[in-house]
This record gives C-alpha cells, sequence and structure tokens, in this order.
C-alpha cells in the first residue's frame, strides 16, 4: 500500500468535503492562509527582481571606457518641479558607427532629441521657458532606456567636438550615479554602479524580504496545524478500523497537498491580480512597469511549490502530536523538551551577526544572511524562553487559571510558542526599524531657492555676466552673487555662482533653463538637489518600513488568531470535561491568555530588544542608529498593535471555546 | 419516590432535542450514599438524564432538586459553581489535564474553590493512598494506566466532598478486571464518604456493584429495581 494511492485520494476528499461547517471553515481558513502567503512571498519576490530590472536597464548610463570606441557618452541630472531629469549626450566618433542607444533603434544624429514618455509629456505641458532640455524631441525612448514608466530621461545627440561630450565633468561623491563625464565607449551596455542608491534600495528590499518571510512561513505553518487539529477524531476511527499510521498520514498529506495547492493557486492568482496594484506603487521615483514585477513561470511554480511543501510538512508535524493512538488519546509521558542548546546557538547567532557587520559592513550580502539568522534564531531560543517561563509562572502560581497557564507553558512550550511567534518576530521588526533611522545627508549651504554652477576661477566675472544677461532675457528676477560654497562642483579650480530666485518652483526652473548651458560640463542645482537621492530613499524606506510593518502584524496577529483557534481544537474534550465538572469558563479562558501574554511579553520584548540590538549595528545610507521621536513612535504603535491584537486574537477564540465546551461529547466516541 | 430524604431528586423531567425525545417524564430520586445505576440501549435517554440531574442541561420541563431545593432554574455560572462544589464527575476517559501532575489534577476543584494551591494539593494528596495511588502523585496522566489516571479521576470527583457523584461510563475505556476494579473503587469510596453515585452504564456487570439499577427506555423509567430485588449484588463476592 502506498500512502498516497488512490483510496488515500477517494478518502481525502470525501471527508474534506464532508467535513461540516466546522471543517469548511478550518480548510477555508488554511487556503486562505497560504493563498496570503503564496501572494505576499511572491510580491516580495517580485519586488526584488523588480529592483534588479530597474537597475539592469539604467546600467548604459553609465558608461565604460573602451580602447576602440565608437562614441562619446557623458551624464548629467538636472531638475524641474524638484525631480531629477538624467540627460545623456551621446556623439558618434568620425568614421565610426556606433550601436543603437537602449530604447532607441538607431544612434542619434547630431541635435536630435529623444525623450522618455514622461518627459515627453511634461514637455508638452510645460511652456518652453520651464524645459530642463533645450530642443524639440525628435522621438521617444523605449522601455529599455527606462527605469520606470515615470523616469524623466533625454538622450541628446551632438558633433564628437561638441562642448557637452568634450567637456570634462566633476564626479561628485556626493551624487553618485548623477554626472558621467564624456567617455570614450564601444557600447552602451554600461555597467553597474557599485555605489549608491541602487545599492541601498536592493539591500532594502532583501531586508523587507527577510522581514516578511518568516511571519508568511508561521502564518502558513499555523494555517495547516488547524487543519489537523479538528481531524484527530475522524482520524483516530480510521485507526479504530484498522487504518495503518501510513495511511493516516498519507490522508493528512493529501489533505494538505488538496489545500496547500489550493492556497497556493488562488495565492498566485492574488499575486495576478495585485499586479497592478503593487506596480503603482512608487518607490525609487515612480510607479512600476508590470512587466518588472513579473516574477516569471520557474519562480513562481518554485514558490508555490515551496509553499505548498511548508503546509505538507507542517501538517504532518501536527498530526505527529495529535493521533497517536485508535482511541485518538494522546498518549503523552513526558513533556516536549526545549532544550538549553537553543539558547546557546541564538547567543551564538547574535555574536556571529555583531562580528559579522563589524568586519563586512551592514551593506554586505553576508550581513543580511546573518541577519537573516538572528530572525530565525528567535524561533529557536523562542520554546526554550517559553519553557524557562514555564517553570517560574508554575512555581509561583498562586490561583488555577495561573497554574494551567504555567503548566502548559512547561508541557508543551512548542505550542504556546506557535501562538505568540509571529508577533514575537513582527517585535524584532519593530525594533529593529525603530533604531534604523535613515539620515538625511547634510545641507550643503546655499538655500533652497539658490541656485549654483561652478565657473573657472578665472571666468568668474564673465560667466557672472553672462548668467546674469541669461537670467535678464529670460524675464526671471534673481539676485546673482559670487561665492566660495560647495553646492556645484567642478573639476577644475573655481567659484560658485549662484542666483537667488523668488517666485517659487516655476521660476526657479525659469531660471535653470535659463542657466543650463552656462558652463557646458554642468547643470545648475540647489542644495536641495544635491540631496535628491537621499531624500528620496528616506521617504521610500519610511513606505517600506510602513508596508512591512503592517504586513509583518497583520500576518503575525492572523497566525496567533489561527494557532489559538487551534490550540482550542485541540484541547476541547479537555475543555468540556472540565467545564462540565465545573470549572468556569472563566477560569479557562483566564488561564488561556495568561499563557499567550505572559511568553508573549517577554518573547516580544526580547525579540524587540534583539531588533534594537541588529538595527543598532546597522546603517543605511549613511543612517546612524539612534532612537528618535520617530522610532518611539514606530514602538508605541508596534506595542499597542501587538498586544490589542493577540487580545483580539484570544477573544476570537472565546466563542469556538464556548462552542466546544458547550456541543463537545462528554464522552470519547 | 421519596423527595424528603431524597439528597437529589428529579421530577416530571421531559428534555426533547429538535424533534427527538430524549426524556418524557422521568421521575427519580438518589438518598445520600447510595448508588444508582442507569442503564439502556443507546439513545435511550440515560445520558440526558445524568446530565439534567447534573445541572449541565436544563430539562424542558420538570424539576431537579438538591437537597429539596431547585436547580434546574439556575443560570449557568449557578450551576457551573454547583457542579464544582455540590458535584463530582467521572467520565469515560481524557478528564485529566495532560499537563498538570496527579496531584494537581486532583488538587484543581479546590483551587477553584479557593482553596490556596498548597494547602489544596496537601488536601489531594490524602486521597492517594486510599485509592492505592501512593507515589503517583507527580505522574502526568500520560504517565499513568487506563486504570489508574480513572482512579485518580475518582479522586478529584471526591476530592470536593460532594454530595452526589455523576459517573459516564467511568469503565467504557478499561478492560473488565481493571473496570470491576475501578466501580468497585468508586462505590465504596463514595458511600463510605456519604456521597450519592449515579453511574450511567451499558454494562450490567458494572450496574451490579450499584444498590439500586433503573432502566431507561425511550426517555422513560422502564425499570427500578434494588440489587436484592434483582439479586445480582456483586459486592458480596467480589475479592480484591
Amino acid at each position: 500500500m502506498r500512502p498516497l494511492d488512490r483510496t488515500t485520494w477517494t478518502l481525502t476528499w470525501r471527508l474534506t468535503r464532508a467535513g461540516g461547517r466546522t471543517g469548511l471553515l478550518a480548510t477555508g481558513l488554511a487556503v486562505a492562509a497560504a493563498a496570503v502567503s503564496t501572494t505576499l512571498l511572491l510580491l516580495c519576490v517580485a519586488m526584488n527582481l523588480g529592483f534588479q530590472h530597474r537597475t539592469d536597464r539604467t546600467d548604459w548610463r553609465n558608461p565604460v571606457e573602451s580602447s576602440r570606441p565608437v562614441a562619446v557618452q557623458a551624464m548629467g541630472t538636472t531638475f524641474t518641479r524638484g525631480e531629477p531629469v538624467t540627460v545623456v549626450d551621446v556623439a558618434q566618433l568620425p568614421g565610426r558607427t556606433a550601436p543603437a542607444l537602449p530604447g532607441l533603434d538607431r544612434f542619434p544624429a547630431p541635435g536630435e532629441l529623444w525623450v522618455s514618455p514622461a518627459l515627453g509629456d511634461l514637455l508638452d505641458r510645460l511652456p518652453a521657458d520651464r524645459h530642463p532640455v533645450p530642443g524639440t524631441p525628435t522621438g521617444t525612448l523605449g522601455r529599455a532606456a527606462l527605469a520606470h514608466p515615470g523616469d524623466l530621461v533625454a538622450v541628446i545627440g551632438h558633433r564628437a567636438t561638441d562642448p557637452a561630450v568634450t567637456a570634462e565633468r566633476a564626479p561628485d561623491p556626493r551624487r553618485i550615479g548623477d554626472i558621467a563625464s564624456p567617455t570614450r565607449v564601444a557600447s552602451f551596455t554600461g555597467t553597474p554602479l557599485t555605489d549608491g542608491m541602487g545599492g541601498m534600495y536592493t539591500l532594502l528590499a532583501r531586508l523587507a524580504t527577510v522581514l516578511v518571510i518568516v511571519p508568511l512561513l508561521v502564518l502558513a505553518a499555523s494555517a495547516a496545524r488547524l487543519s489537523v487539529s479538528r481531524r484527530d477524531q475522524r482520524l483516530a476511527a480510521l485507526r479504530l478500523i484498522g487504518a495503518t499510521p501510513g495511511r493516516i498520514a498519507g490522508l493528512t498529506a493529501a489533505e494538505a497537498l488538496l489545500t496547500g495547492t489550493a492556497g497556493a493557486l488562488l495565492g498566485a492568482v492574488g499575486y495576478g491580480l495585485l499586479l497592478p496594484v503593487a506596480a503603482s506603487l512608487p518607490l525609487a521615483g515612480g510607479a512600476w512597469y508590470s512587466a518588472d514585477l513579473w516574477i516569471g513561470g520557474l519562480p513562481l511554480l518554485a514558490v508555490m511549490a515551496g509553499v505548498v511543501a511548508l503546509v505538507v510538512s507542517s501538517a504532518l508535524a501536527g498530526l505527529r502530536q495529535v493521533v497517536v493512538g485508535p482511541l485518538g488519546v494522546a498518549r503523552r509521558s513526558r513533556s516536549r523538551g526545549a532544550s538549553v542548546v537553543r539558547a546557546v546557538v541564538f547567543v551564538a547567532v547574535v555574536a556571529v551577526y555583531g562580528w559579522v557587520t563589524r568586519e563586512y559592513g551592514s551593506a554586505d550580502v553576508v550581513a543580511l544572511f546573518a541577519f537573516a539568522a538572528v530572525f530565525l534564531a528567535l524561533a529557536v531560543i523562542g520554546p526554550w524562553v517559553v519553557r524557562m517561563l514555564g517553570r517560574i509562572v508554575t512555581a509561583l502560581a498562586k490561583r488555577p487559571a495561573t497554574l494551567l497557564a504555567g503548566r502548559r507553558l512547561l508541557d508543551d512550550p512548542k505550542a504556546a510558542w506557535r501562538i505568540v511567534s509571529g508577533l514575537t518576530l513582527a517585535g524584532f521588526v519593530a525594533g529593529f526599524f525603530a533604531l534604523l533611522t535613515v539620515d538625511s545627508a547634510p545641507p550643503w549651504g546655499g538655500r533652497p531657492d539658490q541656485l549654483a554652477i561652478a565657473a573657472p576661477a578665472h571666468k568668474v566675472g564673465q560667466t557672472r555676466t553672462q548668467a546674469e544677461q541669461r537670467l535678464h532675457a529670460a524675464g526671471v528676477s534673481a539676485v546673482v552673487g559670487v561665492d566660495d560654497g560647495f553646492v556645484a562642483t567642478s573639476p577644475y579650480d573655481s567659484r560658485q555662482i549662484t542666483a537667488t530666485i523668488s517666485g517659487g518652483t516655476a521660476e526657479l526652473d525659469r531660471a535653470r533653463t535659463a542657466l543650463t548651458g552656462l558652463t557646458p560640463d554642468q547643470y545648475p542645482l540647489t542644495t536641495t538637489d544635491v540631496n535628491w537621492s537621499e531624500n528620496r530613499f528616506t521617504q521610500d524606506f519610511t513606505t517600506i518600513t510602513r508596508v512591512v510593518l503592517v504586513v509583518t502584524f497583520t500576518v503575525a496577529i492572523t497566525s496567533a488568531g489561527i494557532t489559538a483557534a487551534a490550540n482550542v481544537l485541540d484541547r476541547r474534550r479537555t475543555y468540556a470535561l472540565l467545564h462540565l465538572a465545573g470549572t468556569p469558563l472563566r477560569v479557562l479562558d483566564t488561564a488561556r491568555s495568561r499563557e499567550t501574554l505572559i511568553p508573549l511579553t517577554v518573547l516580544a520584548g526580547g525579540a524587540l530588544a534583539t531588533g534594537l540590538l541588529c538595527g543598532g549595528s546597522m546603517t543605511l545610507a549613511g543612517g546612524d542608529s539612534s532612537l528618535d521621536a520617530r522610532g518611539l513612535t514606530v514602538l508605541a504603535v508596534c506595542c499597542a498593535v501587538g498586544v490589542g491584537g493577540i487580545l483580539a486574537a484570544g477573544g476570537l477564540s472565546r466563542p469556538l471555546l464556548r462552542s466546544v465546551t458547550r456541543y463537545a461529547g462528554v464522552r470519547g466516541e | 419516590m421519596n423527595t424528603t430524604s431524597a439528597v437529589l431528586t428529579g421530577a416530571g423531567l421531559f428534555k426533547s432535542y429538535g424533534m427527538a425525545r430524549a426524556l418524557a417524564g422521568v421521575d427519580i430520586d438518589v438518598t445520600a450514599g447510595e448508588s444508582l445505576a442507569v442503564m439502556g440501549p443507546s439513545g435511550s435517554g440515560k445520558s440526558t438524564l445524568l446530565h439534567c440531574l447534573a445541572g449541565i442541561e436544563r430539562p424542558d420541563s420538570g424539576e431537579v432538586l438538591l437537597d429539596g431545593k431547585r436547580i434546574d432554574q439556575l443560570r449557568e455560572p449557578a450551576r457551573s459553581e454547583l457542579r464544582r462544589t455540590a458535584f463530582g464527575f467521572v467520565f469515560q476517559s481524557g478528564q485529566l489535564l495532560p499537563e498538570l501532575p496527579a496531584d494537581e489534577n486532583v488538587a484543581l476543584p479546590l483551587m477553584l474553590g479557593g482553596t490556596a494551591r498548597r494547602a489544596a494539593v496537601e488536601q489531594a494528596r490524602q486521597w492517594f493512598g486510599p485509592l492505592g495511588l501512593q507515589g503517583m502523585e507527580d505522574r502526568r496522566p500520560g504517565q499513568l494506566s487506563g486504570g489508574q489516571a480513572q482512579r485518580v479521576a475518582i479522586a478529584r470527583a471526591l476530592v470536593g466532598r460532594p454530595k452526589v457523584i455523576f459517573a459516564d461510563e467511568p469503565t467504557g475505556a478499561l478492560d473488565q478486571a481493571t473496570g470491576m476494579e475501578v466501580i468497585h473503587l468508586l462505590t465504596e469510596v463514595s458511600r463510605s464518604h456519604g456521597a450519592a453515585l449515579v453511574v450511567v452504564t451499558h454494562d450490567a456487570n458494572v450496574a451490579r456493584w450499584c444498590d439500586r439499577t433503573v432502566h431507561v427506555r425511550d426517555g422513560r423509567l422502564a425499570a427500578d429495581r434494588t440489587a436484592a430485588e434483582a439479586g445480582t449484588d456483586a459486592k458480596a463476592g467480589y475479592r480484591r
């Protein structure tokens, strides 16, 4: 007999259909949990791949010097309405044939202006005196040249002798990826930026994925256990009529396979449906191309298979604890231990994390793995902490509810851990994000309404006069000056020409347009422009933090609710008999809530502290680790949501407790 | 029916579940220290009778009196307290909390009644000797045999000095020999402590240990005989 033969499938299907209202509810919850897990996992993978796709498509802007060049390429970044506009200047070298640029079907001829669709729309809407790039667009750049649909990019064709492709540009370490000095290139494949915000986004996406995946796995596992909890009676009945343990395991695996597959399929459909919604979420400068968030067939199948495997293995693990004998009596003779080795492993992993972040830096992929290991190590130490708490609570218990809670924690620490594990992990996330701050880059002098442009020291007077003339011609009222500030930089000995503009953003942009080309190696910029990528990352960091916190807490509270319900079902006969013998429901309920709240308080507190510790060793985008008002708010809100959530989860299973104590049969059959 | 000396009385009990009538006018009483077996085929209403007498369920009509006071009209919290303080229960199996050691399982009703933990456990342990459970105080239910677990359940039923003990198929999950030991112990200990015993059973061998047997059929009492009348007194010939 094979565990998954035709009889097993027939029986499974029959039992699933005939499970009654409670059975259908449990099956539905298991399917829903697997579906939600699949959808969110797929979205996490999609976000990671999406950032990678974006980076891949912007590599061409970062030119690579070649010994056999065919063209010259330079890049600069100007701004319009506070948004960056990437301007790529290209020229074919005499006698050479340059290949087409990404997003174009030919190399731009001198004087041609090719713009991204978003920039084209903007140019159509803006008056000419506010255009960030001069000229009339020749055509539109294709998707292959753009990071995202809202990307503002211009490609300008030049002659090889034009100043735009000959004048050296100063690489500004504050503006990585904004400027590329004219470079002789053989192709337009470019190279990935090794530094800058792109890497930070990738790191943030990976962190967010790690932080979301673990609670999702907990959710899928807890849902699978819920199915098993209600199955014990009928599986015991099957044992009684001669079904072998292999058949029982087969039935369990088959049902989990059905629910897991149904959930994974629904999750994949959910992912497909949510793709446009996720694509509309503006991150790193704009919404996404939906295709960037499509992870592909094989990865999709891999994630689905992973979820199904997790559901099946969790169900089998749960089965091992539920049905032991034909009479359906769990003959447990000793506590399900949680060895001290778990504590040792946890401490070791945290120590390794500290060492790794010191040795490799927090942005290194090794640090990310170490971080993930700390997160997982919480799941290792959890049951041990619960067991220790059980000992303490049992020793100190004076009232029956506390004694019941303590003994329960001591007897089956893993069961209690399963209820609070999601929120414990969420506590870690909250602690991590509370401390992990991304400081805005420091101001570089100047003012937000003051444009600066660097001029060679020996031509300051001349450049200043030209600036005044240009502004006057454009009808812009500005105070022009010269200083030694360092908003604008140059590769030569220079001073800074400044133009302070009154009249808001529109006037600033008109001034910017007027001053563009004043020096061929740079675009005028304000102090705010220098920090644009840091400021954008800070905003995106906040968005991602909120999304991760909402997802982890929602998933954790859902897991807690499902596990609490599963625990009531697991113990329904004992609860029923205790109640029949006069134990007030209040006592049973208090014991239940204590066996949750006591470990939650300690574990979530500990996890929060661990999160703070990990956040303390990690820096992002030049940010440091300090607990500010934002961090305190994050902590306070998360604590309130966590405690409220666990109370609500317990409260929601109270009717189930009432129901099982009312209707459960007195006898075992 | 002699309600004046009865500790527990059911009078004119009717109970239906939807269209199915479980009790159709049952009159019954139990006196202090008496053991009463309730027999009948499956679905005859014997468990419903036990539930109504024990305050687990309310009859649709009729009265249940404990020491002459009606208990069927009490609200659930009051009936719950009554079950904890005036009644004891022994079920077929699974009634012990698997995570509590035996002594704490027995002490639980006392603690629920407000006795301090240490005193409750001490009091509970005093029952282990008489019930043949010496040395098993710290064992958990999973470490006990079926018969031992039922003895712990008996100790728990008796620890609060109840007026009535209700036993629903208390030997149903035990082998014949162990079952006889358990029912013997249950009847003897409840009698010696002056508690009435109501045993619902399918097993005529179990009923033989009781002072009186009633048969329930179609929700009505079909017969009510003492062991002497039936000539089935098992106590006389039992040797442990």
